[in-house]
């Protein structure tokens, strides 16, 4: 490999830190005072849709135990007294662990398909979220609130996902050989 | 070639190995941080807080621009009942008026009687004005985070009011930050009276937008409309500060409405009450003197 100037290392640093930033933005825009209605109810599930469609885009940038460090510091950051700390850490590296395993279903397919996998493994988080935390406080935590929050979330992706693959698309070589997984070019596509 | 093969089959047999081990740790590692979380509930607070610390300074930054926007969507909205809500606001101002001026009159007869009787009234409250800086309002938690903390004064159990009435108290407190426990929040217990029958009641919050009244003596008494005020009963909070007025009973069920709108607060005051009640949380240092950077102190 031949010696890069200090813009094209500072390129290849952005690119390689970029998916971590926008995870940590939205961390903290979970705690942003906004008053929109419905809007508001879904931010502290906007994390893990970043997670899921960088998990898509480019895992080896979204490492798991940054997914744990961030699950973290949401917890702490978001959680009341008494909530578990680290439940969005597990929730977040479980989401990673099921797109990774099942690419071949989740890259090169049509957006829809994207869509029915994002309500799947979200719904698994909401429900490891809400179980865990009714099991930790030993409360009967009522489900309705988590339920608006999934389908505030799930409604909002369509407008959030096709912004966030854009880091993908300008990736030089377009897909990574760790991105690609078992999927084989043209083999789940049309 | 056969062995190379075979080499290649291995390697990825062993990579595929240590990343389902790696996944494993990671899992580990999350219910570790739960179960530390569970037993060691200081360092967590303690976690919590630094936590806060440090987003703290990056949630002003954006609280101004989300302000911004939130106003603009409320404008939006208002605009479309502006007409009523002048007609609205024209009858109310003509009813408090009428409120002010009985008000007075109370007030000068009530200063006189305790003259009087030689009252001695409990210890004269000081405010710390705040900004909302974050929301931690989830499935699971209502609460806010305040850019004012211990520097400025503020000490867990403080209460917190708005205009209208009581938000909440003080759960955890850092250098330059807080976070509300509001009222509504599950964990949210708090010693009342119902002003009409000055009867006492545990007013409880179950992250709905309405509270549940329990404990009480005689469920009959409560009618609706019956305002709900603090009782001061352990200490920390004034005497009544109103929270919320009855809107419905029955079947030894009393919910009651806040006050306090939490969908449009943005600034709030934290009541330093100068005593330090049953409710201030264990572990928490004293408050130190304040030194007035952040908050604003009037009395």
């Amino acid at each position: 490999m031949k010696a890069d100037g200090v813009l094209a290392a500072l390129d290849r640093w952005g690119r390689a830190t970029l998916p971590g930033a926008v995870l940590l933005f939205f961390v903290l825009l979970t705690l942003a005072p906004l008053r929109a209605p419905y809007l508001s109810d879904a931010l502290p599930l906007l994390p893990a849709l970043v997670v899921y469609q960088f998990s898509l885009a480019t895992p080896e940038r979204l490492p798991g135990p940054l997914l744990l460090v961030m699950g973290i510091l949401l917890d702490l950051l978001l959680g009341g007294p008494g909530a578990p700390v680290g439940v969005s850490a597990l929730g977040f590296v479980l989401i990673r662990a099921a797109v990774v395993a099942n690419r071949r279903y989740l890259v090169g397919v049509p957006f829809l398909f994207q869509w029915f996998g994002f309500g799947l493994l979200v719904w698994g988080f909401v429900v490891l979220v809400w179980s865990l935390t009714a099991l930790f406080t030993w409360t009967a935590v009522d489900p309705v609130p988590a339920m608006i929050q999934y389908v505030v979330v799930v409604v909002i992706y369509p407008l959030l996902a096709p912004l966030l693959a854009r880091v993908r698309a300008r990736d030089p070589l377009n897909v990574p050989e760790p991105s690609r997984g078992t999927a084989r070019p043209g083999e789940t596509s049309p | 070639m056969a062995i190379r093969d075979d080499f290649e089959v291995a390697a990825a047999q062993v990579r595929a190995a240590v990343q389902r081990f790696a996944l494993g740790l990671l899992v580990i590692a999350a219910f570790g941080a739960m179960l530390v979380g569970k037993a060691d509930t200081v360092l967590v607070e303690h976690a919590r807080v630094l936590a806060l610390d440090l987003a703290s300074p990056v949630l002003e930054a954006i609280a101004r621009p989300v302000a911004a926007a939130n106003r603009a969507i409320a404008d939006l909205k208002e605009f479309a009942s502006l007409r009523e809500e002048n007609a609205r606001l024209r009858e109310e101002n003509a009813r408090l008026l009428a409120w002010q001026t009985a008000a007075q009159r109370l007030e000068n007869e009530n200063d006189g009687l305790r003259g009087l009787a030689n009252f001695r009234e409990g210890p004269e409250a000081s405010f710390i004005t705040a900004r909302i800086v974050g929301d931690s309002v989830s499935a699971y938690v209502r609460g806010a985070l305040l850019n004012v903390g211990r520097k400025a004064g503020v000490a867990p159990g403080q209460a917190v009011v708005t205009g209208e009435g009581l938000a909440g108290r003080i759960a955890e407190v850092g250098d330059n930050s807080a976070r509300v426990l509001f009222v509504t929040d599950v964990n949210s217990r708090l010693p009342v009276l119902i002003e009409r029958t000055r009867e006492r009641a545990i007013l409880a919050g179950d992250n709905s937008s309405q509270l549940r009244l329990t404990l009480l003596q005689s469920v009959a008494g409560v009618q609706r409309g019956d305002r709900i005020i603090t009782s001061g009963h352990g200490g920390s909070f004034p005497v009544g500060i109103p929270i919320g007025e009855v809107v419905e009973t029955g079947e030894g069920r009393v919910r009651v409405r806040p006050f306090a709108d939490f969908s449009r607060l943005e600034f709030v005051r934290v009541v330093d009450y100068g005593v330090s009640g049953l409710v201030s949380g264990a572990g928490s240092s004293a408050p130190s003197t304040p030194s007035g950077v952040a908050g604003q102190r009037v009395r």
